[in-house]
């Protein structure tokens, strides 16, 4: 029965459902898993890397750019930090669409895109596809953490269908529900930023396959206030920066697991 | 009355050992009556590279939005930020594009150029407003006292000046040269580049 | 011959325009408003050229309206101007500009901050702490020189504005009899008797 109504992203079933963007949220739901956490002071955000092995050319990662890999998160604009979970290549059309939308509110407006105007822009996009036929919908969710002057720190979470909504902390991708539990066990309103790392990074190494977290398959940025200038300050964590981190929290590579692969 | 005189202001660039210095005026003026005593015309286009935009004073505002957002878009695509050079070519065929109906602006551009050894040599271009690039090895010069600043910095300037000899060098140009001018001065802004820092020092000046 | 003036304070901006309409060299109109309230804490003062003035007003208003309705809070006074300005600069080079300048108050209530800009015909745009445009800028301005202080109370900034008036109104030839005058802060715009 479902068959006849899959042919078009923009056609009801009978019982009023458009497959088609169920199967493209089903598609993230196997992806790797994107995590946001808001903190008083700033935003966490984290991400689980599917496409990993030692053959993979990883040198642009290391220097050049912005940090990151370039696989899960990336930099919107100064002011906002973004995790996809999907499609890659969609998320890299709808990265650059978010991008270029930012420069343009920069231009006409001289200011920073507030972070749920820029979520709102990618989301008329996506909602396109599933009213104009032809076309398939984007295999994408994704979650913005940024700041601006009207609410300060803010973390979004955008689906294919278009929807977009508000979030404390929030998670996407493979094992979601576990996530999402967790993380409404441990968070707490006024959590700092210290505290949201450490949540992040121990959700993370719960939900994820592998039994280390170590940079090769983990994605990891902040967003604070920079002191000084009272301005947003993102930082993607570059590979070194990363195993860094999870060896100051602990959860870094044991010296057995070195000594295991040596052998 | 010349339209690139309506509002005043000039900018100077200097070349120094290791290192160069952009400098301009902070008035803003309507022909002889002054507006403001605060009017940024040298804008920062990455952490090695300032742009100077004297001459009608809605264009510097354009302008400097317009290379905002074209470089902008240029690190986006390119993933890396743009170089002097570039940059300096962007201007060109920005200013250009509007060839039979000007921006009426004089571009000088001061950075430090990557090498493909890795190492930093100072870069100054200017451009004449429908982009006529201008790469000098001493010194460039643009607004309503640039006819005074090329005599200043001409008596004044001397090659392999170290940054701080580049700093008194290029103050004492700026503040001599618009005290000779009408349409320029109200306070005088420098900007010191060398490979790894920039400095930014705001001088006061005759404030009449 | 219109004139307007603005100056900020500690926590506000006073935003005052004269109130004639004239013909030539005819007054037609005495109690015309030259002051727009564009979003609730944003203020505009025009002048320049009859009909390109209100028309060019009410499109600046209606946009900034149409924003606010869009993106539930309104722009915030940096990027109004910026807004503004780029309107003017676009309408310069196009086949009939606007002929309009403008001064525009407003009080950031992310920031706390009051904001004055000084923006002309040609697009011109100077953040500044008090303006004038018309005759009334060469009476006025170099009075605010020596009476503007950026910490004033109300009563202070106003009594500094009665300064300005009364100087254009003693030297002025065409100087007009009435003005409007308008204050900006953080409980939003409100008109004052003056």
């Amino acid at each position: 029965m479902a068959r006849r109504y899959d042919s078009r992203t923009t056609i009801f079933s009978p019982e009023g459902r458009l497959y088609q963007i169920e199967y493209a949220m089903e598609a993230i739901s196997h992806a790797g898993t994107v995590l946001g956490v808001l903190a008083k002071d700033g935003i966490v955000l984290a991400a689980e890397k599917k496409v990993t092995g030692k053959l993979l050319d990883l040198s642009s990662a290391k220097q050049g750019g912005y940090g990151g890999s370039g696989e899960k998160i990336f930099l919107l604009n100064s002011n906002v930090v973004a995790g996809v979970a999907g499609i890659t290549a969609d998320a890299n059309s709808l990265v650059n669409y978010a991008r270029q939308a930012a420069q343009r509110h920069l231009y006409l407006y001289n200011e920073d895109i507030p972070v749920e105007l820029l979520a709102q822009r990618l989301c008329d996009l996506k909602q396109g596809y599933t009213q104009y036929g032809g076309l398939r919908p984007f295999g994408v969710s994704l979650l913005y953490a940024g700041y601006d002057p009207h609410y300060h720190f803010q973390l979004y979470h955008s689906d294919p269908s278009g929807n977009y909504s508000g979030w404390k902390a929030t998670c996407i991708g493979a094992n979601n529900g576990t996530a999402q539990s967790l993380l409404k066990q441990e968070y707490k309103d006024d959590i700092t930023m210290e505290d949201a790392i450490g949540l992040v990074l121990r959700v993370m190494s719960k939900t994820m396959d592998s039994t280390t977290l170590g940079s090769e398959k983990l994605e990891f940025a902040t967003l604070t206030l920079d002191p000084a200038t009272k301005t947003p300050k993102a930082k993607v964590y570059r590979p070194a920066e990363v195993d860094a981190l999870l060896e100051k929290q602990g959860l870094g590579k044991k010296d057995e697991d070195t000594e295991m692969r040596a052998t | 009355m010349s339209i690139m005189e309506y509002n005043g202001g000039s900018v100077i660039a200097m070349v120094g050992k290791n290192c160069v210095a952009i400098a301009s005026d902070l008035r803003l003026g309507v022909q002889s009556l002054g507006i403001a005593s605060n009017f940024q015309k040298i804008f920062p286009v990455t952490d090695r590279i300032f742009v100077g935009l004297p001459g009608l004073a809605t264009d510097v505002t354009t302008l400097h939005e317009q290379f905002r957002y074209r470089v902008n878009m240029y690190t986006i695509k390119e993933e890396r930020e743009i170089e002097p050079e570039t940059f300096a070519a962007l201007v060109s065929s920005t200013l250009y594009e509007r060839r039979f109906g000007p921006y009426f602006i004089e571009p000088v551009i001061a950075g430090m150029q990557r090498t493909p050894s890795g190492s930093y040599k100072p870069f100054i271009a200017a451009t004449d407003l429908i982009g006529c690039l201008n790469f000098a090895k001493d010194f460039v010069v643009a607004g309503t006292a640039s006819d005074k600043l090329f005599g200043v910095a001409e008596g004044l300037w001397e090659e392999d000046l170290g940054p701080e000899d580049l700093f008194e060098t290029i103050s004492q140009t700026m503040l001599n040269a618009v005290d000779r001018d009408t349409n320029s001065g109200w306070g005088v802004v420098v900007h010191l580049l060398t490979k790894d820092k920039v400095i930014t020092r705001t001088l006061k000046g005759r404030m009449d | 011959m219109d004139i307007s003036f603005a100056l900020t304070g500690k926590g506000y901006v006073i935003v005052a325009a004269d109130t004639t309409a004239a013909h030539s060299i005819i007054k037609v109109k005495l109690d015309e408003d030259k002051i727009k309230t564009l979003s609730p804490h944003l203020l505009m003062a025009y002048t320049g050229e009859p009909g390109d003035t209100v028309q060019f007003a009410e499109y600046i208003e209606r946009n900034i309206r149409l924003y606010q309705i869009r993106n539930i809070y309104a722009l915030r006074p940096p990027s109004a101007a910026s807004w503004i300005r780029r309107s003017l600069a676009d309408s310069l080079r196009s086949r009939k500009p606007y002929s309009v300048n403008l001064l525009l108050g407003g009080y950031d209530t992310s920031t706390h901050t009051p904001h004055l800009y000084w923006i002309d015909y040609l697009g011109t745009l100077a953040s500044v702490p008090f303006a004038a445009h018309g005759y009334g800028s060469y009476f006025a301005l170099s009075l605010l020189d020596r009476y503007h202080d950026p910490e004033a109370s109300l009563e202070e900034g106003l009594a500094t504005l009665r300064r300005c008036i009364d100087e254009v109104s003693k030297r002025l030839i065409v100087s007009p009899g009435k003005y409007k005058v308008k204050v900006v802060d953080k409980d939003g715009v409100r008109e004052l008797d003056f």
